[in-house]
């Protein structure tokens, strides 16, 4: 479209040319690892995905226990495609689940965490908490059985922290046990306190990317990269990935809309079988591996002791790896790495099954 | 003049479909009518997708040919009309 | 009629494309989303079901109120003993209105406008008449229904 005068009126008063100099000086570097640098821009574009349709859909829940559920009941069968846009902010949920790991475990694998990019690498990681959280509070805004025992289970194993357990397990229930407190405390969060941390932490980790570029794996040399500009070539691809995903998830929203299970009662048993959902798989079946007790002390806390060292390490790998701090290849964390995604693989896998 | 008509008609045309057959996704889509107007506009709606992917490609296409000859960096020392 | 050039660039052609496929993708999703986000603006049952016993004795020369979607219905036996039923918002600027039995007229306080007993607008900023409804009585339902609606009701 061309309307020269709209045009001079901006020039006339904002200087464009600078910023689109400034533009054009985002360049990428190309090599055989390049398609992993797509994968944190389409989790991105899933979360905004989630953001539009969870705004929608907060239009019409109700997050009082006594209403959650058939408000929701209401969303699915009275409303103009009320089925479709519930289905899809669950769908892309799920989505945005699988690519966010993709896109971790990307970056451990090929080493982006090595200087100078460690504030990334921890910035991306507690957005990776956030968003567990994010989907932990939103599975219980739909107050169903599977959801209330799911979460009871989920804050239950908060509480075996040792000293801190107890109280963040409150914290998170909003008292002893799960109540209608607890769903007014998640409804929060998920609604107001994420999504506002979930933007800052955001805009300073892509911040973050603009100021270091894009971080060439070792074993590619990086003189030898020719690089294209981001503006237009890999916004066009970033584009054309980006609708794939959404044909994906709408199809999927489409053919598959989630169910919704009986109303939640807090005196009744817990169902048989329950699973928490899929991205807590390998957690839940980690504590199982462990008996009930441990030369005398509680076999749970234990196991929860060593989950969290095994996450601290995992959060802390840009100061173990020293090798790749100083820019050599190494294997060994490579190999951490792999071990990390086939034990979440496998557990995961495992606590489906079973 | 006339590459704006082709774009509003073809405009019009996908708007109207879309338009046409989105009606009535009211409930979960158990009746066989109303299923089918689901599938339909979920083909239709992957019609436009790919669509889009096969123009941006072809965008792509044209930027990097003109890339390629050079002609899009601008030259330097070019006198400035004052 | 062969011309030796194009009358458009390669550019334009592609850009335009683009474009106007990317408005229409964007519109029909935004639609999508829009019904959802704004989905009564407008919509009005095409008919309620109403208890007989409740209405149909009413004292003549009275009205009584009953739900129509979000809006107040109400149920009106003029003093000569024939019930009918209307919509009982003003047309002037959608307030709901009263009836005066004194006056035999309908009144609305907003801007102080005046209908007689059929509905017509007499006095005041009111521009239309009251909206009328049909009434019919079926087996153990009151059917009050928009003019010229076919109700079909669904075999329980």
């Amino acid at each position: 479209m061309n309307c020269p005068r709209l045009k001079s009126w901006f020039l006339e008063r904002y200087n464009f040319d600078e910023i689109r100099d400034l533009a054009k000086q985002k360049l990428v570097p190309i090599h055989k690892y390049e398609i992993w640098y797509l994968t944190g821009g389409i989790t991105l574009f899933l979360f905004i995905i989630q953001f539009i349709t969870g705004m929608v859909l907060s239009f019409y829940y109700i997050p009082y226990f006594e209403h959650a559920h058939k408000s929701i009941i209401e969303i699915v069968t009275k409303l103009n495609m009320g089925w479709f846009f519930r289905s899809l902010h669950h769908w892309g949920a799920q989505i945005a689940i699988v690519v966010l790991f993709i896109h971790v475990w990307s970056c451990l694998l090929l080493k982006a965490y090595r200087k100078p990019r460690e504030f990334l690498w921890f910035s991306g990681f507690i957005l990776l908490g956030i968003s567990i959280f994010f989907g932990l509070s939103g599975y219980l805004l739909l107050w169903d059985e599977r959801a209330f025992a799911a979460v009871r289970v989920a804050t239950g194993g908060a509480g075996n922290l040792p000293v801190v357990g107890e109280f963040i397990k409150a914290f998170l229930r909003g008292g002893i046990d799960v109540t209608g407190d607890t769903l007014t405390r998640f409804y929060a969060f998920h609604v107001s306190v994420l999504p506002l941390v979930t933007l800052l932490l955001i805009g300073f980790h892509i911040l973050l990317v603009q100021y270091h570029g894009m971080s060439v794996p070792l074993s590619v040399k990086k003189e030898e990269c020719k690089e294209t500009p981001f503006f237009p070539n890999l916004l066009y691809k970033d584009l054309i990935i980006w609708l794939v995903v959404l044909g994906i998830v709408v199809t999927l929203a489409t053919l598959a809309p989630p169910e919704i299970g009986k109303k939640a009662d807090p005196l009744a048993p817990a169902p048989e079988n329950i699973k928490p959902e899929w991205y807590f798989l390998f957690l839940f079946q980690t504590l199982k591996l462990f008996p009930g007790e441990i030369l005398g002390m509680n076999g749970e806390t234990i196991a929860i002791l060593l989950i969290s060292a095994g996450i601290l390490f995992f959060f802390l790998i840009p100061f173990f790896d020293r090798k790749s701090q100083r820019g050599e290849k190494s294997t060994l964390f490579t190999w951490i790495g792999v071990i990390y995604f086939l034990y979440f693989v496998i557990m995961t896998i495992i606590g489906f099954i079973s | 003049m006339k590459r704006i008509l082709t774009a509003l008609i073809g405009m019009f045309i996908i708007a109207a479909d879309l338009f046409a057959q989105q009606d009535t996704i009211d409930v979960f889509p158990a009746v066989p009518y109303d299923r089918f107007i689901v599938y339909q506009n979920l083909i239709i709606f992957w019609a436009g997708i790919i669509g889009l992917i096969v123009i941006i490609k072809m965008k792509l296409r044209e930027i990097e040919r003109t890339q390629k000859l050079g002609i899009d960096k601008e030259e330097k020392d070019i006198p400035v009309l004052d | 009629m062969k011309i030796d050039f194009s009358l458009v660039t390669r550019r334009t052609f592609l850009n335009t494309l683009f474009g106007g496929w990317l408005v229409a993708f964007m519109g029909g999703s935004l639609y999508g989303l829009l019904k959802f986000a704004f989905p009564t603006l407008g919509k009005e049952p095409d008919f309620v079901i109403l208890k007989p016993d409740d209405f149909l004795n009413i004292p003549a020369n009275s009205v009584k109120p009953f739900a129509w979607g979000g809006k107040l219905g109400l149920f009106f036996k003029h003093s000569n003993g024939n019930t009918t039923a209307l919509k009982g918002v003003c047309t002037h600027m959608e307030c709901n209105i009263t009836y005066i039995p004194q006056d035999k007229k309908f009144y609305c306080a907003c801007h102080k406008g005046w209908f007689d007993e059929n509905g017509k607008n007499i006095e005041g900023p009111p521009p239309k008449p009251l909206e009328f409804f049909d009434v019919t009585v079926e087996a153990d339902k009151l059917i009050v229904a928009k003019k010229g609606i076919k109700v079909e009701l669904p075999k329980a």
